[in-house]
């Protein structure tokens, strides 16, 4: 028991983040520019939307070895496509509850909204949720070839 | 002449903030090409400070982004920054002189010395890390702390640093780690200005020289006389001369004659004691630049040398030929440190200004988003808001309302409220509550309700700061009067506008005539045009106005400029043909060439290539990998061109810096390589080769993995890009307006000035609407010539066609080429057109209760207003006349304020006391929404002995008619007591309610709202357009305003209009959605998703349709569709799926 709670701090989960164009995707840049800490375990995929977001990108991300998804974009009533983030979130709720049969925790998915001036929102949200997944351990829906 | 001799267009704006950007953007998709210059190193101006706006509390600047056309603009946050085709931005530069009539302006453009060239800087930030200087955060209000490089926003593209030249030491340390030597402040530099000091003083020559060389760093040489500065003048090349007026011999005027002769680029200092000051300025006159007087100090002089140095060595002035000019400087704002009362700013930490608290609610503000009291860093509790400070302030030479801060207060307050989890207390102490917007009435009351923020109507007596650093706020109670003392954590001061530092500039330069207040005038019945012909003021730079005013402002000053270019011949930009594709490279397999650049060896070297091609070498389209130096350069840029073609390879991936940047260097790249712009991809691998190096040395291009992987994530895009022609839809260019108002007339002269048929259609019989009654306004500006004089115009043009009495049925179509039924007396008629403005106007509302029925003298002010005019005699025999605000409207029933019967009872009641001083005459009223410089109306009527009495919502003024006339009930709130007015005239301001009927929307396929108004897309950034594309709305429909805002609104609306309708045909954008109906099962799920109703079900042909002009390419759709038969070029799923595998990689 307690060499897993050790293996779990030395565990580097690895982040897949879809990001809208417009709002998350400015705020990392800006985090960027601010020279902000963000883990170097998150991938950023740039959507127009996340909208656009279909659960099989996050499914087939889980699966080929994503400890954990985000989905981030703009906050209620500002999504440049007007309602885009509205349907992301429902999809999202309805894929974490299908997540729980596939026997990944719900938690590895997460819907954010983070604005364009957001740049410490989004490195802090990008920290704890490296750090939320690394409490969950690696992802055990993961079809990863053992190295 | 042909069309490629024909001169094209080109209008200058002045500003780039909101206003100069909706101003560009309308007359750029017009056709016009744009010159936007911005004093600061940044655009968005205010705006790149205040991270969310009322009515929302979130952003959305980028909804001012044209949704037709996408490709021509860029397609990103607009905080990052601007691009368009037809746009040139330049900032750091502002307007020396402007010569020329309309239609031909010669303008100078001063571009300020950089230190940092903009064009080198790659924004690595390795300077900021070594610079020792640090300064008050210029971006943040002055709180916290940067250095004295710095980036002027934290978000800006291009993203380059900015020196404080007054605070920087020229320690040349930023200079020293700049990798690509963007910075420029070497003392080497220096050491080439040289500078000759001429007088027979040794003490001041030995001086100078010392100052010059040893602490300035300048070459110095000295010369005793007049003879011996020439022969020096003759043999050395000097960049200034100190010349002395009084030498012995050859005095200073007479070398400076001479020395113009010799070397006439040497700029020249005349030396003066203070009695020849005459003679220096004779020297001035003659050709010297400027002169000291004796005695002087180090302090002095050096100044005076740097700026020449500067001016010299960096700067240059251009000359450019525009058409048209619109001047969008914005405001500035006043600073309490300034004035008498100052409510203790300055004095205490934890007094600030609205723009501060704003900067402090913000996330890359002094406390990264935290409300902290700025004196112990302690989270703020208790937040009270002071009102009206710099503005409604007779003292301060502010007789104006700034008409913004309400709703900013309101704003703010529920931010704090907010941000806090309502752990934050706020209050706000304000005069009237002056949120006359049509969706701010219930914006504070859910400030109220659900924030539980505080209303106190009372004026502040002042703010002290006890021992503990708490802001004790005395005030008198609203309830009785008394005074009150209460404590706070901070207090926020709404600070009143003022005219832009460049307001007095520019007006004194181009000979504008300025308020009493200093804001720019302009003609009657107009936001926009200036006394000179071709020069238009946008924006707030006419003061006083919120962001949806300014904007309106913006588009109506871009339509007239649009119109001076017209009609001074300038045609529009011409369309770059767009490259067909070739039917060949759809079926050759995908190679692709890979260009990185190193930045200069920065993210590692050439040998790179050779590691990153061993890595991709699994990739059989990869053709080449070659790394480049410097691809920003233009040799850099050659060199890939040169390299793209050799190889032979058909689609090239470039890794590069921020690649929002090089949008238009794309599209040159493709249009030189001729491939099709989906074929050249950029990404960014600067900041992930950066981010992996935080810890130390950067990995380089070899190192790192996600570098790797966004390599391969684009190679994954680039062999699915599927190069297609876009689609188009041609546009029938005609205009189709509804409501022949004063709006409608104006927009329809708007339109048909710039040669494009219009349709008019009005209900009535006659033309003019509201104009009928409403004979002056309270500016005392006669009505009557105005609709003569346009409705002249009107019934004489050529290209409009007048439709009374008919309304239009129903609408089909969509944006581009709709068809409208329109019935009229002689029977149906068939309207083809491209766009349609709807001017349907507002009418008076009805009133309920306070007595209207129970007398003749019970009256609306309408009613009133034609019995002043029937009988001129009507105000001079009342002796008792009550003004009852708030009678139709900011009820349940009609939620929203009126904000034109304020200042029409403001009119009426000083036509009273003018016509029959000795007449009693009481207002009684909730808030005087005397917004914008209707305040000084206010004011007058005051000092003319008009009654103000406030009474609350809940407690109306009750109107009764008893045997001896008319008696009006209200609560005084000064005396605590009810008061009985026995009045001759009882007038109700009713408000306006909107002329729409619900038919006539459905028949048009537009929103109206809860009021019963037009829907705008967004009230704030698109506020004349409607959610359904090809829909614009002007005047009272879309909620109420005056006649200068309703013509202001009208030429807003024309000027979207043009946009479309100076186009043959639209073309899709790059990224948008189509079927593959051979998948598609006819679900209608993607009809159903699409937010922009692209999408139609063709039940002949059983295929879905989407409208290439419509759909804005969100993939939506994509997502609904559960066949795969929905797609979004650019983001296919195979692409995207290949993306999500390189993630692992």
């Amino acid at each position: 028991m307690e060499s897993q709670q050790e293996n779990r701090q030395d565990f580097e989960p690895f982040i897949v983040a879809f990001v809208c164009n417009w709002c998350t995707y400015t705020a990392a840049d800006l985090a960027g520019t601010s020279r902000l800490q963000i883990p170097k375990n998150v991938h950023l995929i740039r959507v127009m939307c996340t909208g656009m977001v279909d659960s099989q990108y996050i499914i087939k991300a889980l699966l080929e070895g994503a400890d954990g998804v985000l989905v981030s974009g703009c906050h209620p009533g500002d999504c440049h496509y007007i309602n885009g983030n509205f349907k992301a979130r429902r999809r999202m709720k309805l894929l974490q509850a299908m997540l729980a049969t596939m026997g990944i925790e719900p938690q590895r998915l997460r819907l954010t909204w983070i604005g364009a001036s957001d740049g410490i929102q989004f490195a802090k949200t990008m920290r704890e949720l490296v750090e939320q997944v690394r409490q969950l351990g690696p992802n055990p829906g993961a079809a990863r070839s053992v190295a | 002449m042909s069309l490629t001799e024909q001169k094209i267009g080109r209008a200058l704006v002045v500003g780039a903030g909101v206003g100069g950007i909706r101003a560009a953007l309308d007359l750029a998709q017009s056709g016009y090409r744009v010159t936007l210059i911005e004093k600061e190193a940044h655009t968005g101006g205010i705006l790149a400070k205040l991270d969310r706006q009322f009515p929302t509390d979130r952003c959305g600047m980028c909804k001012m982004l044209p949704t037709i056309k996408r490709d021509a603009v860029s397609q990103h946050c607009l905080r990052r920054g601007l691009f368009h085709e037809n746009i040139e931005i330049i900032t750091g530069a502002s307007l020396l002189a402007l010569e020329g009539t309309p239609g031909n302006f010669s303008a100078r453009i001063q571009e300020n010395p950089r230190w940092v060239d903009a064009d080198l800087c790659t924004g690595c930030g390795l300077c900021e890390q070594v610079c020792p200087v640090e300064i008050k955060n210029p971006f943040n209000q002055h709180m916290g702390l940067c250095k004295a490089i710095h980036l002027p926003t934290p978000h800006s593209i291009p993203n380059s640093y900015v020196i404080d030249t007054t605070a920087c030491t020229r320690c040349g340390e930023c200079e020293k780690v700049c990798p690509t030597g963007a910075i420029r402040i070497s003392w080497q530099d220096r050491e080439r200005f040289r500078v000759l000091v001429v007088d027979d003083e040794l003490i001041v020559r030995s001086s100078l020289e010392a100052w010059l060389s040893k602490e300035a760093g300048f070459s110095a040489d000295t010369a005793g006389s007049g003879e011996e500065a020439l022969e020096l003048l003759g043999t050395n090349s000097y960049q200034v001369m100190f010349l002395d007026i009084k030498m012995p011999g050859m005095d200073g005027m007479e070398v400076l004659e001479k020395a113009k002769g010799i070397s006439p680029d040497t700029a020249v200092v005349m030396m003066t004691a203070y009695a020849t000051v005459e003679t220096a300025v004779e020297a001035m006159k003659i050709g010297a630049l400027d002169y000291l007087v004796k005695p002087f100090d180090a302090e002095s002089v050096l100044p005076k040398v740097n700026s020449i140095y500067e001016a010299l060595q960096l700067s240059t002035a251009r000359k450019l030929d525009v058409g048209a000019v619109v001047l969008c400087g914005g405001v500035s704002y006043f600073d309490p440190s300034t004035g008498k009362d100052t409510f203790c700013y300055g004095a205490s930490k934890n007094v600030v200004t609205s723009l501060e608290f704003e900067r402090m609610l913000s996330s890359c503000g002094p406390f990264e988003g935290k409300l902290l009291r700025p004196d112990n860093l302690k989270p703020v509790q208790k937040v009270a808001f002071i009102q009206c400070v710099g503005s409604r302030d007779i003292g301060l030479n502010a007789d104006f309302c700034s008409s913004a801060c309400c709703a900013f207060a309101v704003k703010e307050a529920r931010l704090a409220v907010e941000q806090s989890n309502s752990q934050v207390e706020a209050a706000i102490f304000y005069m009237d509550m002056r949120a006359y917007q049509k969706p701010l009435e219930s914006y504070c009351q859910d400030a109220r309700e659900q924030y539980g923020v505080r209303f106190v109507k009372s004026r502040v007596h002042s703010v002290i700061a006890d021992k503990d650093n708490n802001c004790i706020l005395r005030y008198p109670s609203p309830q009785d009067g008394s005074m009150q003392e209460e404590s706070f954590d901070m207090v926020v001061l709404a600070v009143g506008q003022r005219p832009a530092k460049a307001s007095r500039e520019l007006a004194d330069m181009l000979e504008l005539p300025v308020n009493e207040f200093g804001f720019i005038k302009t003609l009657p019945f107009s936001c926009c045009e200036t006394e000179k012909p071709g020069i238009f003021a946008g924006g707030s730079f006419t003061g006083l106005k919120d962001i949806n005013e300014s904007l309106i402002c913006a588009g109506a000053a871009a339509q007239g400029a649009s119109l001076a270019l017209h009609g001074a011949g300038g045609s529009l930009a011409p369309v770059a043909k767009a490259i067909r594709p070739d039917p060949e490279l759809l079926r050759a397999l995908p190679s692709v060439f890979i260009a990185l650049c190193t930045c200069n060896n920065k993210l590692g070297r050439v040998e790179d290539e050779k590691a990153l091609a061993d890595k991709l070498k699994y990739q059989p389209c990869v053709k080449k990998v070659h790394a480049f130096e410097r691809l920003c350069t233009s040799s850099g840029f050659d060199e890939l061109v040169e390299a793209v073609k050799k190889s032979g390879a058909n689609r090239l991936l470039v890794g590069t810096c921020l690649p929002h940047l090089h949008e238009s260097r794309i599209i040159e790249l493709a249009r030189t390589l001729k491939v099709d712009r989906a074929c050249v991809e950029v990404t960014d691998i600067f900041a992930p080769a950066n981010r992996d190096g935080q810890q130390g040395e950067p990995k380089g291009l070899s190192g790192s993995s996600e570098v790797l992987s966004i390599l391969l994530s684009g190679i994954a895009r680039l062999k699915r890009v599927r190069p297609h022609p876009l689609p188009t839809i041609p546009v029938t260019q005609q205009a189709l307006i509804i409501g022949g108002g004063i709006a409608g007339i104006t927009a329809a002269l708007a339109i048909a000035d710039q040669g494009f048929e219009v349709e008019l259609v009005e209900k009535g019989q006659r033309l003019g609407g509201n104009l009928s009654w409403i004979k002056r306004t309270i500016e005392g500006l006669e009505t009557a010539p105005l609709l003569e004089e346009t409705l002249g115009r009107l019934e004489k043009h050529p290209l409009i066609t007048l439709h009374t009495q008919a309304g239009v049925l129903a609408t089909t179509g969509s944006i581009g080429s709709f068809e409208s039924r329109v019935a009229t007396n002689n029977g149906e008629h068939t309207i083809a057109h491209g766009v349609c403005i709807l001017a349907t106007g507002a009418d008076e509302a009805p009133v309920k209760g306070f007595g209207y029925g129970l007398a003749e003298s019970v009256m609306t002010q309408k009613e009133w207003e034609s019995a002043l005019e029937k009988n001129s005699q009507e105000a001079s025999n009342l002796e008792s006349i009550v003004f009852i605000q708030c009678a139709g409207c900011r009820s349940e029933e009609r939620n929203y304020c009126a904000r034109v019967c304020c200042a029409t009872t403001l009119k009426q009641a000083l036509y009273i006391k003018v016509q029959n001083p000795s007449s009693a005459v009481f207002v009684l009223y909730r808030d005087m929404m005397a917004y914008g410089q209707m305040e000084s109306y206010y004011t007058q009527a005051r000092r003319m002995g008009v009654i103000f009495i406030p009474y609350k919502k809940d407690c109306p003024p009750s109107v009764e008619k008893k045997d001896e006339g008319l008696f009006v009930t209200a609560f005084d709130p000064i005396l605590q007591k009810d008061l009985c007015i026995s009045a001759d005239r009882v007038i109700l301001a009713a408000g306006l309610a909107p002329e729409l009927p619900e038919d006539l929307a459905a028949g048009l396929g537009i929103q109206i709202d809860e009021h019963g108004f037009f829907k705008e897309a967004q009230f704030k950034w698109q506020p004349v357009e409607s959610a359904t594309s090809g829909f614009f709305a002007c005047g009272a429909v879309l909620g109420p305003r005056n006649i200068s805002e309703s013509i202001a609104s009208a030429k807003a609306a024309a000027s979207r209009a043009l946009a479309l309708l100076t186009k043959e045909s639209i073309t899709g954008g790059r990224i948008s959605a189509s079927v593959r109906p051979s998948l598609c099962s006819l679900c209608e799920r993607c009809i159903e998703a699409c937010p922009y109703g692209a999408r139609t079900l063709d039940t002949e042909n059983e295929k879905i349709l989407v409208n290439p002009a419509l759909c804005q390419g969100c993939g939506s759709c994509v997502t609904a569709c559960p066949n795969g038969a929905s797609v979004l070029e650019g983001f296919l799923r195979e692409q995207m799926l290949e993306t999500i595998d390189a993630a692992f990689a």
